[in-house]
C-alpha cells in the first residue's frame, strides 16, 4: 500500500482517520480472541472450580461464577480410602504399551507407505485406512469374544496391543508425511553411500521427522488412556480398571461428593493436557507435515 | 577412488534397473498385515459369522438372515438409524462451521497467537469422562450453572431438564461432542488456511472486495477441497462416538439419543443379544465403509487436482 508522504509541517494535527479506525480493529480482535477463549474453556474453568470449593457452593442455585472458599482437601484426601491411584497406574501401564507397539508397527508401516517401491501399496492403504475408520462399538463384541477364548480379558497388557492394533493405520499416515517432508535427496545420499534401506530409515527418516514420531505417540497415548469402551467390555475386576472406567462408576454413584467427583476428573484430566501442552508445537506440525506457520 | 566410483556407479545401476522387487518390503510388510488381521480382521470375520447365528442357552446355530430379518422389523434399529445420522449431520455442520470461525480466528496476527492456538485445543486434550462428567453438573436442572445462563433466551420460563427432555438431550449432546471435536477441524482448517497465497488477497483489496467478498470468493472456494475431506472424516467420527453420548444420556431418553453404537452397546451387554448387536453392527460397519470409500475418492480427486494447480498444502 503506498505511504502518502506529506512533509511534516504540512501534516494535521488531528489523528489521521485511518490509524484510528485501525485501533478500533485490533480492539474488536482481541475482544472477539477474548471470548472465544473464555467460552471454549469455560467448562474446564467449572472442572477446576467445582474441584476446589466446597461440595456445598457446588449445588445450591443459582450457582456463582467465582468461588467463595478454596480449599485444597479434595485433592488431597482423594487418594485415600480410593482405588484411584491404583487405577491412574493401570491406565499409565496400558497407555505406555500402546504408545510403544504402536511405534513399533508403525515405523515401519510409516516407510513402506512412504519410501519404499513394492507393488500392493494401495491396498494396504486401504487396509489401514478401513482399520482405522472403524467404530468400535462395531467390533467390540467379536473382539470380546477373541479375548475370551484367549483368556486375556482382565489383562492390562493385552488391551494395550489391541489399543495399538486400532491406531497403527493412522500411526503409519501421520509419520508417512513425516518422511515425506525428508528430502530425496538425502535419502538418495545415504542409499548412494552404501546404507541399507532399513539404516536409512533409522539413521536418516527417523531423526528428521521427531515431529511426527512425537504426533503418533501422543495420539496412540489419547486413543488408550481416553478409551471407555473397549475398557468397560473387557475389564470386569473392578481391581484392574483403567481410570477412566473407574471414574465413571462413580458417576451415578450418589455417595460420592461432587467435589470429589470432580478432582478425580481432573487429575484424570492432568497428564493428557499437560502432556499435550508440552509437545503441541510438535504434534501441530507433525499433524500437518509442517505446514503451518 | 576408483572404489568410490565402483561404489557410487554400482548404486546407481542398481537403481536405475528396472528394480525386481526386492524381498525387503514384503519382510516389513508381514508383520504389520498379521498384527491387523490378527487383531482387527480376524474379529471383523467373526463378528459378520456372528450375526448369521443364533444363541439359545448356550447352544449356537446357524440361522441366516434370521436377525437382520427381526431388525429390519425392529422400531428400535430404525430409530437409531435415523438418530445416527441426525447426529452425523448435525456434527459435521457444528464441526465445520466451528472449526472453520476458530481457524479464521487463529489466522490473525496478533500478540500471543502461539498461546492461544495452544490452550483453544485443549477440549480435545480433555479426555471424554471427565467431560460428561463436567458437562453433567453444568446442565444439572437444580444447580446447572448453563440453566442460569440459559435463563436470559426469551421463552425459557423454568429449569431446563437439559439431559432428560427428548430434543434437549440431543441438543446438550451436540453441545458436548462439538466442544470437545473442534480443535482437531480448526487446526486443520487453519493450516488451508495458512497455504492460500497472500497475494489473492492483495489483490482483491486491491480491486476493492471487502471480506465478506474477500471470503466469500477466495478464502471459501480454496477451502471447498479440505472441507470436503473434513465433512467424511466429521461423518466417521461422529459413528465412533460412543461414551460422550452413553455416559450422559444412556442412550436416552428412552431410545432418543440412541445412536447405532449405543444401541449395539445395549443389545451386547445389557440385553446380551450378541448375535442380533452383531447384525446391528454390520450394518454400522457397511456404512462406516461407505464413508471410508468416500474419503478415499475425494482425496484422489483433491490430490489430483492439487498436482494441477500446482498448489502446496497440508492434506
Amino acid at each position: 500500500m503506498a505511504a502518502e508522504v506529506t512533509p511534516v509541517a504540512a501534516r494535521p494535527l488531528v489523528r489521521p482517520r485511518r490509524s484510528r479506525r485501525r485501533k478500533a480493529s485490533a480492539f474488536v480482535r482481541y475482544a472477539v480472541i477474548v471470548v472465544v477463549c473464555v467460552v471454549a474453556l469455560f467448562p474446564v474453568y467449572w472442572m477446576v472450580l467445582t474441584t476446589f470449593q466446597p461440595e456445598q457452593d457446588s449445588i445450591t442455585y443459582p450457582p456463582d461464577l467465582l468461588p467463595h472458599g478454596i480449599q485444597f482437601s479434595t485433592l488431597t484426601s482423594l487418594f485415600d480410602g480410593n482405588p484411584i491411584a491404583a487405577w491412574l497406574l493401570h491406565s499409565l501401564t496400558v497407555s505406555a504399551v500402546t504408545v510403544v507397539v504402536t511405534l513399533i508397527f508403525a515405523i515401519p508401516g510409516a516407510y513402506l507407505l512412504s519410501r519404499l517401491r513394492w507393488r500392493g501399496v494401495g491396498p494396504f492403504g486401504f487396509l489401514l485406512l478401513f482399520t482405522q475408520l472403524m467404530p468400535g462399538a462395531m467390533v467390540v463384541v467379536p473382539e470380546l469374544q477373541f479375548f475370551r477364548e484367549l483368556g486375556w480379558t482382565n489383562n492390562l497388557l493385552a488391551i494395550g496391543v489391541l489399543y495399538a492394533a486400532f491406531n497403527v493405520p493412522l500411526g503409519c499416515w501421520i509419520l508417512k508425511s513425516s518422511f515425506d517432508t525428508v528430502p530425496s535427496e538425502v535419502v538418495d545420499a545415504a542409499l548412494v553411500d552404501g546404507c541399507g534401506r532399513m539404516r536409512v530409515l533409522y539413521r536418516v527418516l527417523l531423526p528428521l521427522s521427531k515431529p511426527g514420531v512425537v504426533a503418533v505417540a501422543i495420539v496412540a497415548f489419547f486413543g488408550s488412556w481416553n478409551d471407555y469402551l473397549f475398557a468397560a467390555a473387557f475389564l470386569t475386576n473392578q481391581s484392574l480398571y483403567t481410570a477412566g472406567l473407574g471414574i465413571s462408576t462413580f458417576i451415578s454413584d450418589q455417595t460420592i461428593k461432587l467435589d470429589q467427583l470432580e478432582a478425580a476428573g481432573v487429575v484424570f484430566s492432568l497428564l493428557p493436557v499437560l502432556l499435550y501442552l508440552t509437545v503441541q508445537r510438535h504434534v501441530v506440525r507433525g499433524l500437518t507435515a509442517g505446514a503451518i506457520k | 577412488m576408483n572404489a568410490v566410483l565402483d561404489l557410487a556407479r554400482g548404486a546407481v545401476a542398481r537403481r536405475a534397473r528396472k528394480p525386481r522387487t526386492s524381498p525387503f518390503p514384503y519382510a516389513l510388510l508381514a508383520p504389520i498385515v498379521v498384527f491387523e488381521c490378527l487383531f482387527v480382521i480376524y474379529p471383523i470375520v467373526r463378528g459378520i459369522l456372528l450375526s448369521f447365528h443364533e444363541t439359545n442357552f448356550g447352544v449356537t446355530k446357524f440361522v441366516g438372515l434370521a436377525q437382520y430379518r427381526q431388525m429390519l422389523h425392529d422400531p428400535i434399529f430404525w430409530s437409531s438409524v435415523q438418530t445416527t445420522f441426525e447426529f452425523t449431520f448435525a456434527m459435521i455442520a457444528v464441526w465445520l462451521s466451528l472449526g472453520l470461525a476458530v481457524a479464521l480466528l487463529m489466522n490473525w496476527s496478533f500478540a500471543g497467537r502461539g498461546f492461544v492456538r495452544a490452550i483453544l485445543a485443549i477440549p480435545w486434550a480433555v479426555p471424554d469422562i471427565p467431560v460428561v462428567l463436567t458437562f453433567t453438573i453444568m446442565l444439572d436442572p437444580n444447580f446447572g450453572i448453563l440453566n442460569r445462563f440459559a435463563a436470559f433466551i426469551p421463552g425459557v420460563h423454568h429449569q431446563i431438564q437439559w439431559l432428560s427432555a427428548p430434543n434437549l438431550a440431543f441438543i446438550a449432546i451436540i453441545i458436548m461432542v462439538g466442544w470437545k471435536g473442534f480443535p482437531f477441524f480448526s487446526l486443520i482448517l487453519l493450516s488451508s488456511l495458512q497455504s492460500i497465497p497472500d497475494e489473492l488477497y492483495e489483490a482483491a483489496k486491491v480491486d476493492g472486495a471487502g471480506p465478506v467478498r474477500r471470503f466469500r470468493s477466495i478464502t471459501l472456494p480454496a477451502l471447498y477441497p479440505t472441507l470436503g475431506l473434513l465433512g467424511v472424516l466429521a461423518f466417521i467420527f461422529s459413528f465412533q462416538q460412543f461414551s460422550l453420548i452413553y455416559l450422559s444420556t444412556g442412550g436416552g431418553p428412552g431410545t432418543d439419543t440412541s445412536t447405532l453404537a449405543v444401541t449395539i452397546y445395549n443389545q451386547a451387554f445389557e440385553f446380551f443379544n450378541y448375535n442380533y448387536a452383531s447384525a446391528v453392527a454390520v450394518v454400522g460397519l457397511l456404512l462406516a465403509a461407505a464413508g471410508t470409500v468416500l474419503y478415499i475418492v475425494l482425496q484422489r480427486r483433491v490430490a489430483r487436482a492439487r498436482r494441477l494447480e500446482g498448489v502446496n498444502a497440508a492434506l
